[in-house]
């Protein structure tokens, strides 16, 4: 078995220290790790590059924590098959520069790229603005192994994008947090690496002129690759990408510039820098504040999240910041509160008004002081008591980071 | 009506299930019986206890509740044209058709989704929306015919899921009825409900989790602008050179099928269609925004030429395009004429291997004494090999049978899967162990277990092996239901 080491400080995850560290240097050693806090009773988190170690509650409890970090090899690439096998502790820059030799991508683009592991995106499924276009890990994902708190090594789906043998195992692992098991290795499907790239944003757009913007983008039957609403201090901007061909690129952006005028709005196509700025603007704003959230509603009721829950948020977390993707329905906000019961307060009112449009709000992170008032996962899904005894089956004595998921699994 | 010569309990739960879902609506009838003994597979045929439609989810949740009070088995069954015999009846089994339950409930073109039972045909969803500009995407060839309840089941692809995804990718939510007569419901119009994402396990779970009673699947807007093309290659070598290069210059196809010589000659014989009789037809989409798709179009041709096109063929108008589709469509049923019996698998290697898979596919078939048609989704490495025989021949079939397996374990040693599309059903859960260990196979009857531990559903469908779901791992104990002899295969 793997040497443990004593637990630092910068061990803990949301504040529960574990009693140990375990940092597996291959599949071998972490199958060993898992076995051994099968024999000992040990509750165990794992953690990747851990960029995302916010979402979700504080462990119950916590004996070990394994990291996946020294889990980073590309274990098979195979370009012609568009295909990739890659160790969970790979951190996703790394993936994709190797990606980016022979042309391809993995189209996932979520923060932190040069820290957030292929295991911990999948975990947590994180996810970036080219979701509008390539949907999340769950899209992309065809295997998996993994190991299972009894020790057991078991493995779903394949090589091939095309295959249902038996049950999904990796899709239901997909934002699964770390309660149903070790992911030792992922599988993807690839994308080529776009010849061309174009991003047009229109300043100051109101919830509903982002609304006019996807419906006349879809009825043109366009086909962009990224929509994001981005609000902050200085009002919001709404940013429009195309990633293609470059003859397909330029018709597009040209038709997009030619809708302006019906719509009453002007879009400015950026350059290569300002295009580069807009989406590292986007990044730093999702990842920025000591409270952040995860907002999802249906597409159309942009203007409705804008106001219900945007509003509150930005008011209510401090001066802050927030995203959203109007095609796909999915963002993100956050901001520094001074004061707890207002933050507290604006969460609660955020997560009415999404509720109440059939969406939802989690916390992504977020100070113990603002978590005693505020689940992380708010009232539980329709289905949770299948999700129970899911659980139960993957891990009948509840040692995989325990209390971590919703309704308390 | 309840018939005479069946037994007392049978009769007795025929008459509670009538109770329920109507006279007219619960098969008790030999005769009536036998026409769902099997699905799209016509061996191996099992007749069923009893047959019910129901015509709500209230009903189906009676139906449930009357079938576990009986401890009988439920099939669960769409149109039944499975090709893995996933809808077979499991003997003693009630078999639930949910084909009345076939309204769409609810259209909404603003978040661009559809509400709908399980029995609505696949065709009808794009039917409800195109004249609005709109369709559903996943298109299997028998998208005339299976339902959407089928489909989800099998987790249903089609050509053109190359660049649009299966049906796990257009699946927004579902309503589902569970063993206890639970209903529960998944996803939905939003996207990211916290929580497990069951709704990806329950798509292409095979009929074994439960009863699906509604469904909600995201419907796209029509692509700008399509552009078709046929080439024709001397041999399949060529051709899959070509699906390489293609692939290699960064364009995603809607859709690229492959056929070889004698599926050529069989959709000829069926379509009446003047393609020439050469060793390998590509037939492709392309569809995106007008320029972009020009641009691809037109690389993708100039591709086809290098690797070795005999010919390039751009249809002349949307008839012409839908001819050249209906001749690769029909491909499977065109087979019937040119040979007595077929079987039709579905296997998938990886791209890349595709000549030299057809070459081995050749080779195989001629040592087994047989012919073997390929037409198939060249894009995903999707085969779709016929192999031809003729029952009346002492000894054919079951070469046939064993070739069929040969080559699916050839799909497996590649690297590949026993299934791209057709499910494991029946038919194909011997081979699950060619492809999984003991306990790959073990965690996903956990799966199973969660949902559905007294294995009502399906049972004996996708595992290779008996499996009972007992209350906690540990030392084994062995199930009373085991211990008294009636454990089932699931
Ligand atoms: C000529 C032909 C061409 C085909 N081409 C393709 C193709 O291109 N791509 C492809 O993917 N498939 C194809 N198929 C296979 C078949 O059509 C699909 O598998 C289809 O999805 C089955 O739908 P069905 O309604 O007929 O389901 P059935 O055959 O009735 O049932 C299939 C499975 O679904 C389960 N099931 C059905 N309804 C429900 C429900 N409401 N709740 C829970 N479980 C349910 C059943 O128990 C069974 O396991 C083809 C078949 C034929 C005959």
């Amino acid at each position: 078995m793997t040497p443990l080491r004593p637990a630092q400080a910068e061990d803990s995850i949301l504040g529960v220290a574990p009693r140990w560290v375990a940092e597996p240097a291959t599949v071998e050693e972490a199958v060993e790790t898992m076995r051994g806090c099968a024999r000992d009773r040990q509750r165990v988190a794992f953690v990747g590059g851990g960029t995302d170690l916010g979402v979700g509650a504080p462990p119950a409890g916590l004996d070990v924590v394994l990291r996946t970090g020294k889990l980073a090899r590309v274990v098979e690439h195979s370009p012609s098959d568009q295909i990739v096998v890659a160790e969970a502790g790979l951190p996703l820059a790394a993936l994709q520069r190797t990606l980016a030799a022979h042309g391809q991508r993995l189209a996932l683009d979520p923060p932190f790229a040069e820290r957030a592991t292929v295991g911990g995106i999948v975990a947590a499924n994180a996810f970036g603005p080219r979701r509008t276009r390539h949907g999340t890990a769950r899209d992309l994902i065809i295997g998996l192994s993994m190991v299972r708190a009894d020790g057991v090594v078991a493995r779903g789906g394949g090589k091939v994008v095309k295959n249902v043998a038996g049950f999904d195992l990796p899709r239901l692992f997909v934002g699964s947090l770390g309660t149903l098991g070790l992911i030792t290795t992922v599988t993807f499907r690839l994308h080529p690496l776009p010849e061309a790239s174009a991003t047009m944003t229109v300043a100051r757009p109101t919830g509903a002129q982002a609304r006019a913007v996807v419906v006349a983008l879809r009825e043109a039957q366009l086909d962009p690759a990224s929509v994001t609403l981005l609000a902050g201090p200085d009002g919001p901007s709404l940013g429009v990408r195309f990633e293609g061909f470059g003859p397909g690129v330029r018709q597009q952006v040209e038709r997009l510039a030619g809708l302006g005028p019906a719509l009453g709005l002007r879009f400015d196509l950026l350059d290569g820098a300002g295009a580069e700025a807009f989406w590292a603007r986007h990044e730093l704003a999702r990842t920025s504040g000591a409270v952040r959230v995860r907002l999802a509603a249906p597409p159309s009721a942009v203007a409705a999240v804008l106001e219900g829950a945007v509003g509150p948020l930005t008011g209510g977390l401090g001066p802050g910041w927030a995203t959203f993707d109007p095609w796909a329905g999915a963002g993100f906000a956050g901001g520094t509160p001074t004061d707890t019961g207002s933050a507290v307060e604006a969460l609660n009112r955020a997560r009415r008004a999404l509720v109440a449009l059939g969406g939802s709000l989690t916390l992504a992170a977020a100070p113990p002081g603002v978590r005693t008032g505020f689940d992380a996962w708010g009232a539980p899904p329709a289905a949770i008591e299948v999700m129970r005894r899911l659980k139960a089956r993957f891990d009948p004595e509840g040692r995989l980071a325990p209390g971590r998921f919703v309704g308390g699994i | 009506m309840p018939e005479a010569h069946v037994d007392a309990e049978t009769r007795e739960l025929a008459r509670q299930l009538a109770a329920v879902v109507g006279e007219a609506h619960c098969i008790s009838d030999p005769a009536e019986l036998s026409v769902y003994e099997c699905d799209g597979l016509s061996h191996g045929r099992v007749r069923p206890r009893l047959v019910v439609l129901p015509g709500s989810t209230e009903e189906v949740v009676q139906v449930v509740r009357l079938a576990r009070a009986a401890g009988v088995p439920i099939v669960p069954r769409g149109s039944g044209t499975g090709l893995s015999g996933g809808a077979r009846p499991t003997t003693g089994s009630v078999v639930v058709v949910l084909s009345r339950m076939r309204r769409v409930l609810e259209v909404d073109l603003e978040d661009g989704w559809v509400r709908l039972e399980p029995g609505v045909i696949n065709l009808d969803v794009t039917r409800a929306v195109q004249g609005r500009g709109w369709y559903y995407a996943p298109d299997p060839s028998s998208q005339s015919i299976c339902s959407i309840g089928g489909n989800v089941a099998e987790n249903s692809g089609g050509a053109h899921c190359l660049k649009y995804g299966f049906t796990v990718n257009h699946v927004l939510g579902a309503r589902l009825v569970l063993d206890g007569g639970e209903v529960v419901d998944l996803g939905g119009p939003a996207p990211d409900t916290p929580g497990y994402d069951l709704l990806a396990a329950l798509v292409g779970s095979e009929g074994m989790l439960g009863i699906v009673t509604e469904i909600t699947l995201r419907l796209l807007r029509k692509p700008e602008a399509t552009r078709t093309f046929l080439a024709t290659f001397p041999s399949s070598d060529e051709a899959g050179d070509a699906v390489s290069g293609i692939i290699a210059a960064g364009i995603l196809p809607a859709a690229i099928e492959m056929m070889d010589t004698l599926a050529i000659q069989a959709a000829k014989a069926a379509t009446g269609l003047a393609w020439p009789e050469v060793g390998s037809i590509l037939l492709m989409d392309v569809d995106g925004p007008l320029a972009e798709v020009e641009h691809t179009a037109a690389s993708a041709i100039e591709i086809a030429r290098r690797a070795g096109a005999l010919e390039v063929s751009v249809p002349k108008d949307e008839e012409e395009r839908q001819l050249m589709w209906k001749g690769r469509k029909s491909a499977f049923a065109a087979v019937g004429r040119i040979s007595p019996n077929y079987m039709v698998e579905d296997g998938v290697i990886p791209r890349s291997e595709i000549a030299r898979v057809l070459r081995e596919i050749g080779r195989m078939a001629a040592e087994a004494g047989l012919r073997v048609a390929n037409v198939f989704h060249a894009g995903d490495g999707n085969l779709h090999p016929l192999v031809l025989y003729d029952a009346r021949n002492p000894g054919e079939e079951d070469r046939a049978v064993r070739l069929g397996g040969d080559i699916l374990r050839l799909c497996v040693r590649l690297g590949g899967s026993i299934t791209g599309e057709h499910g494991v059903g029946a038919e194909k859960a011997a081979y699950m162990a060619d492809m999984f260990s003991p306990e790959d196979l073990e965690t996903m009857a956990l799966v199973r277990c969660a949902f559905d531990p007294d294995a009502r559903f399906n049972p004996g469908k996708v595992f290779p092996t008996p499996r009972l779901c007992g209350e906690r791992p540990g030392p084994y104990r062995p199930h009373p239901a085991e211990v008294a002899g009636l454990a089932e295969r699931w």
